[in-house]
């Protein structure tokens, strides 16, 4: 039984499953939230895309003898995947490009032959070498593509050959930029290394935003192959992000400055094990990204520690920072003289709002109900007061993680999960933060 | 006459020269398919349906979208009140939604005729 609004969803999956005729019963949407004397209503009631009464329904699925072709086995019937597309004119390919889901909606190059082979010229790798797999979310099955398959999103996306091994780290690691969930997710992707000044990638004023080719065709190439290697981004089959994610075009991609970096403050590739000689692309996975442009008379490294403590959406308990240069200067002349040593100030600093911490644990709202400390002393202090439990700590204390199914990790668990990037022009003591954590690092050089 | 031959010779120009443009932005090119592998689709076997499920037993299994237990709840009474010869019972699924539960999956084969499995969202 599935609600009414995923019968694309639960159709499809069912087909790739290798069971096209799944018996299902659908029922009004949505569920979540609705009162018992409503559900009853709905149980009584017509499964509202089929107009049989519910209960018969299921009844019959479980009862109702299988036709010859449900008992058989074998293989279900899948499009051939010719390598070159028929010929037409430029004009009706662009069109036919959209029409297919393509692309992201925006104009693209057309992936001759010439220009596919310009873009292998960037990289030592065959075409016809695997590159990796990728899925929309855990139940959805996974495609798979070669290094020339992911040429050919390159040059769609109107990234130049510099900019292929780049590209092709992001691709083999799997993780597709539009995972499949009503949630509209979100991912970040950081350049570290000598690739950075190479390929003219920006670190310094707009490095957030659309003022680069290099920033923005990598960052646009991941959606594309998303979408087109990953069989990602259709709404209603492998995309249900209820209002979708703005992130999604560009998947914040940018460089770390290097430069900008204060003294003692290591790259974020060389603090998830990397040299500082290597080339590496590190992979973020969330919701929301803030542009906080404010002033306080307070120190700045209070003022984000009170940001951290109080800000809110889908990812609670992960936080990545991308500072200024200036701020990351101020936050370091304040005394933390490591990355490290600010985020541990940070997640043993910050509580949770009352609010998020009671609706987030249900065990220790029952005991503070019942009575048992602290539960009950912190309880009683309201809603709108802060719990002294950091949602940001790992191993002990914190509230409960979110899953980590849509993201995978390489390196070892750090004890917070707050990570801090460095990036910006230096125009003003402003910063940006997100709700999100980081889900794995890739060589570049070894797709050179 | 020879300003009539000119003007002739210059209108054919012409219309060989737009011929000519409207042939070369019609002109029809190959481009490489975007699309990755997709794997192959093995069919299976549906599981035989019994011709009743009275004096059987069938596994409600919840999933725990969350907050859908009233519905969850709703299905089990409304099922026991119209087929009240069949055991149904609830059983949820280990971990998160999208968590795969093994012992589960040999549990219904082994003490259940059929199972609902249920929800979201």
């Amino acid at each position: 039984m599935i609600t009414a609004r995923f019968k694309e969803l639960v159709t499809t999956i069912s087909y790739k499953k290798g069971i096209p005729n799944m018996r299902i019963t659908y029922t009004p949407h949505p569920i979540t939230d609705r009162p018992r004397d409503l559900c009853d209503k709905y149980v009584q009631g017509p499964d509202p895309n089929t107009g049989q009464p519910m209960l018969d329904e299921i009844y019959a699925g479980l009862t109702k003898p299988l036709s010859e072709e449900d008992r058989k086995a074998g293989f279900l019937k899948r499009d051939p995947r010719p390598r070159l597309l028929p010929p037409d004119t430029p004009e009706k390919l662009l069109e036919y490009f959209h029409e297919q889901n393509f692309t992201d909606g925006n104009p693209i190059i057309l992936p001759t032959e010439q220009k596919v082979a310009e873009m292998l010229r960037a990289t030592s790798r065959k075409p016809d070498e695997w590159v990796g797999q990728m899925r929309p979310s855990p139940p959805h099955e996974a495609w798979y593509y070669t290094v020339e398959m992911v040429a050919v999103n390159a040059v769609m996306a109107g990234a130049k050959p510099e900019y292929f091994p780049t590209i092709l780290a992001i691709a083999s690691k799997g993780l597709t930029s539009m995972f499949s969930s009503t949630s509209s997710f979100a991912r970040m992707v950081v350049v570290n290394g000598p690739v950075v000044k190479e390929i003219g990638m920006n670190t310094g004023i707009g490095a957030l935003g659309p003022n680069n080719r290099a920033n923005s065709s990598i960052g646009r190439c991941w959606t594309l192959i998303s979408k087109n290697l990953g069989g990602s981004g259709k709404p209603g089959e492998t995309y249900l992000g209820s209002q979708g994610n703005q992130l999604n075009y560009n998947n914040l991609c940018f460089p770390e400055t290097e430069e900008g970096l204060p003294a003692g403050w290591n790259p974020l590739h060389v603090q998830k094990g990397f040299k500082k000689s290597d080339s590496v692309v590190s992979l973020f996975s969330g919701w929301s990204f803030n542009d906080i442009a404010w002033y306080s008379p307070l120190p700045i490294h209070e003022v984000i520690r009170g940001w951290l403590e109080h800000f809110f959406s889908f990812g609670t308990t992960q936080a990545t920072l991308v500072l200024d240069p200036i701020v990351a200067a101020d936050v370091a002349a304040k005394g933390y003289p490591t990355k490290e040593a600010f985020t541990k100030y940070l997640a043993d600093n910050t509580g949770t709002p009352g609010w998020l911490y009671w609706s987030q644990n249900a065990n220790a709202l029952k005991q503070a109900q019942s009575g048992v400390e602290p539960y009950a002393s912190w309880y009683k202090q309201g809603q709108g007061a802060v719990v002294p439990v950091s949602r940001y700590k790992r191993g002990g204390g914190g509230v409960a993680r979110n899953t980590a199914f849509m993201a995978s990790k390489d390196s070892g668990e750090p004890s917070n999960s707050i990570e801090i990037v460095v990036t910006g022009g230096g125009t003003n003591t402003f910063w940006s933060g997100g709700d999100f954590g980081y889900a794995g690092s890739g060589s570049v050089d070894q797709w050179r | 006459m020879k300003i009539r031959v000119v003007c002739l010779f210059i209108l054919l120009i012409a219309i060989f020269a737009a011929a000519f443009a409207w042939a070369a932005d019609q002109e029809k090119i190959v481009v490489m398919n975007p699309r990755g592998i997709q794997p192959e689709i093995r069919k299976i076997p549906m599981a035989t349906r019994p011709a009743t499920l009275d004096g059987k037993t069938v596994y409600i299994v919840d999933t725990k979208y969350p907050n859908t237990k009233p519905f969850v709840e709703a299905l089990l009474a409304a099922l026991q009140a119209k087929y009240p010869k069949t055991t149904w019972i609830v059983r949820d699924k280990v971990g998160g939604y999208m968590d795969d539960d093994p012992n589960l999956w040999k549990e219904t084969k082994e003490k259940a005729a059929a199972a609902i499995v249920l929800l979201g969202h």
